[in-house]
């Protein structure tokens, strides 16, 4: 009986394709070295004070620090604020982009996404560099030469608490929308044309076509694009860091920013190491309400 | 085909593990690959063969065109050493540094700021070279830039250089606003003639500001070196006093920061002065639309001079709009009648030490490799070029033979202004600049930011310092007057 269930398990293995776990391991390992190592460690680092000598266990003091910084509050409400401004309207742009481009030929559709695509393959320090030269303070500069036409003063753009938020706000409005464009123009490609005929058919309009046929089949890809969107710019790190340094008054200080600056400024590793798994747990509640009240109706 | 592929992809699964694996296991590596050179057997016998590693950034415009003579001179020097240096741009140098130090592999030798000492003693990665640096070495020193590079009881390296961050004048626009420039240069200004003299470098054409009396970089944490150099000539000459309480609660903080705020209502700063970066102030300067920008360092009059001279042969690659500048340096403004205090930079050499305590001869190797790069012929090239003074008798001797064209007023001035430079402070414990760093980070340079753009008062600005040093080192650990 052995010697059968031994025979069975082998053959099992090697039916189920043995090879296959091989491949898998690949992704796997590289999961586990690269995502899954640094987080446990991360998690382990936080209850410590880290010094690359030999680091001492603090117990929870890092996160009773975390809690107790009002900047830490006031980097979370910055971010709240600018995912709550640039997502949605990120959506709505691509979207609408996406829109335009599909009725095109295949070669200026992919002319279009190429050209959306770009601002994601050039460096973004040299993207932020154009976006300081737009936001010159000086009368001189090239967004205060534009506002002065219509009689508006020169804007200390990213120097006032007043205009600072917004700037990078606009910044990412006018950038980078090529992925969500890519995705969002995959997804209407997929709609079978029998529904559009259909509603001609009807007599529908241009308006209700895209909203009784295109939004609703684009739910699952919003959602997506939602979701990973909101992640991403909970993360955002960069542009507050080159085009502000999270000034005026931390103005522009977001959670990312704070966590690089605890990390590599000052080296409290254990502090950012609690803050960026304050910040994962807060993520992850976020998603987790995105997909319960927006992805009951998602069929994929 | 399907066997070959099926091998192919076990091969890589199995290389990915290993190299993963391998990163990660720095613990338990080989000792004699380490750049610190620790525990090599090798390295017992003074004569012994090491490799000294260094990483250095572009300190001057032709330093890093040089390092292959520099470690080809070292090693005629020193046969059986191997200087290995590793070129950095400014940009990636603190990155750099800082991933090899938290990995417990850091660089030999690392060129930094002196005011970074502090970050690595407290991580425990500098290595103290006091009881390795011969006193030959350490004479051939000026005491008040080698102060610089000590924290407590260590000596963490040797300086390169100490540069006085000063201001810098458009000799033209200072005489046609009838400023003495020469006897400023001597016997220094005050708060209120400075600022008198600022408005006059004012130009206007109708509403318009055409010239700046003053233009100083504030963008980001440039601010920080602005109030620093101001609060450093009205009696705070470091953030601690001599009696270790933080300084920056005194009322005369209050009056700078009033002060601040009464330059650009004035109209001789401009009012987006929170926004205007070093690039941007430094093209303001040349173009003409400032009269005096800050902060001016000193080879910024060799800038002038060969954006002059492109100027002159019509070379296109002159800044655009500029006219022809004579700099002139000029003292920052004392305040509320206190001494001058210039505010000096001492960059330097700075030794480093891996996870494992580095062997007395490997220690030795890296203080002659430190030593060889801060002073003598390397010294001395770099410093000229940087139109900064020499700092070491080395150097000094060597540079006899080499020619600066510097402008001689400027040179006497840096002289004067060296003479007053605020002291180093090694007694200040490590723990305690770490707590007044992190408070100018993220209380003083945003608030000061707030108050450039007029979002709050000076006295805002004063309290909330105040209120957040209060919290940091307590009622008894900071200045009450």
């Amino acid at each position: 009986m052995a010697r059968l269930s031994k025979g069975i398990k082998k053959r099992k293995i090697h039916e189920d394709g043995a090879w296959a776990y091989a491949f898998i391991a690949v992704a796997l390992v590289v999961y586990a070295m690269f995502t899954a190592y640094p987080v446990v460690s991360a998690f382990l680092i936080s209850f410590e004070e880290y010094k690359p000598l030999g680091s001492t266990f603090v117990g929870f003091e890092n996160y009773a620090n975390t809690f107790g910084d009002a900047l830490f509050w006031k980097a979370i409400r910055n971010t709240i604020v600018y995912t709550a401004l640039t997502v949605p309207v990120a959506l709505v742009i691509s979207f609408a982009v996406a829109i335009l481009i599909l009725p095109f030929k295949k070669w200026l559709q992919t002319a279009f996404k190429a050209v959306y695509y770009l601002p994601a393959v050039a460096s973004g320090v040299a993207l932020s560099v154009v976006w300081l030269w737009i936001f010159d303070p000086l009368p001189s500069g090239i967004l205060n030469r534009m506002i002065g036409l219509f009689g508006i003063e020169n804007q200390n753009w990213l120097g006032s608490s007043a205009t600072s938020m917004f700037s990078l706000v606009l910044m990412s409005w006018l950038s980078s929308h090529g992925t969500s464009i890519i995705i969002y123009l995959a997804a209407l490609l997929g709609i079978d044309n029998s529904y559009y005929e259909a509603a001609e058919l009807d007599g529908a309009s241009f308006l209700q076509k895209l909203w009784h046929i295109v939004i609703p089949f684009l739910k699952p890809t919003t959602l997506f694009l939602l979701v990973t969107g909101v992640i991403g710019s909970f993360q955002v790190f960069q542009n507050a860091y080159l085009m502000t340094g999270g000034g005026p008054d931390n103005a522009t200080t977001m959670v990312g920013l704070l966590i690089f600056n605890n990390a590599f400024k000052y080296f409290e590793f254990g502090e950012a190491a609690a803050q960026s798994l304050i910040l994962a747990l807060i993520i992850a509640v976020i998603s987790y309400f995105q997909f319960k009240f927006l992805g009951n109706d998602v069929e994929y | 085909m399907a066997r070959k592929f099926r091998v192919l992809a076990s091969v890589l699964a199995l290389s990915v593990s290993l190299s993963a694996l391998a990163a990660c296991s720095s613990k338990g590596g080989d000792a004699s690959s380490s750049p610190s050179g620790t525990a090599s057997p090798s390295a017992g016998a003074s004569e012994a063969k090491d490799t000294i590693t260094a990483l250095l950034p572009p300190v001057s415009a032709n330093y890093q065109n040089n390092f292959e003579q520099m470690a080809k001179d070292f090693n005629a020097l020193y046969p059986n050493l191997t200087l290995k240096i590793e070129p950095a741009s400014w940009e990636d140098m603190t990155q750099k540094l800082d991933t090899q130090v938290n990995a417990g592999s850091p660089p030999d030798i690392a060129f930094i700021g002196s005011d970074g000492i502090s970050k690595y003693v407290q991580q425990g990665m500098l290595m103290d070279i006091t009881d390795v640096a011969t006193p030959d070495m350490i004479n051939d020193f000026d005491k008040a830039p080698l102060e610089y590079m000590k924290k407590g009881d260590g000596l963490y390296g040797f300086p390169a250089y100490m540069e006085i961050h000063a201001l810098g004048g458009n000799k033209q626009f200072l005489e046609e606003a009838g400023i003495d420039w020469k006897n400023v240069q001597k016997n220094g200004w005050t708060y209120e003639e400075f600022r008198e003299a600022i408005k006059k470098g004012v130009v206007k054409e109708g509403d318009k500001t055409k010239r700046y009396g003053f233009v100083f970089a504030n963008a980001g944490v440039t601010s920080k070196d602005y109030l620093n150099i101001l609060i450093k000539n009205a009696g705070m000459p470091s953030a601690f006093t001599q009696d270790l309480k933080y300084a920056y609660t005194s009322k005369n903080y209050l009056e700078v920061l009033k002060a601040v705020r009464q330059l650009i209502d004035d109209g001789s700063m401009p009012k987006e002065l929170s926004s205007v970066d070093a690039g941007k102030r430094w093209n303001m300067f040349l173009t003409g639309q400032t009269m005096i920008t800050g902060k001016g360092l000193a080879t910024f009059e060799n800038s002038a001079n060969k954006n002059n001279e492109k100027l002159k042969a019509n070379d296109g690659s002159a800044v655009e709009g500029s006219i022809p500048v004579e700099y002139i340096v000029l003292p920052v403004p004392s305040f509320l009648g206190q001494p001058p205090v210039s505010s000096p930079a001492v960059d330097g050499y700075v030794t480093f030490r891996g996870k494992k305590e580095p062997t007395p001869e490997h220690k030795a190797n890296v203080v002659k490799a430190a030593y060889f790069l801060a002073s003598g012929k390397v010294a001395a090239t770099t410093n000229n070029e940087l139109f900064v003074a020499h700092i070491t008798k080395s150097g000094r001797e060597a540079a006899k033979s080499m020619t600066v064209n510097r402008n001689p007023d400027n040179v006497a001035a840096v002289e004067v202004l060296l003479s007053h430079a605020a002291p180093a402070r090694p007694d200040i414990p490590v723990e305690l600049g770490a707590k007044a760093i992190k408070l100018e980070d993220e209380v003083i340079i945003p608030k000061f930011q707030a108050l450039l753009a007029n979002e709050i008062t000076p006295e805002d600005m004063y309290e909330a310092v105040k209120n957040a040093a209060i919290k940091e080192f307590g009622q008894d650990g900071v200045v009450q007057d």
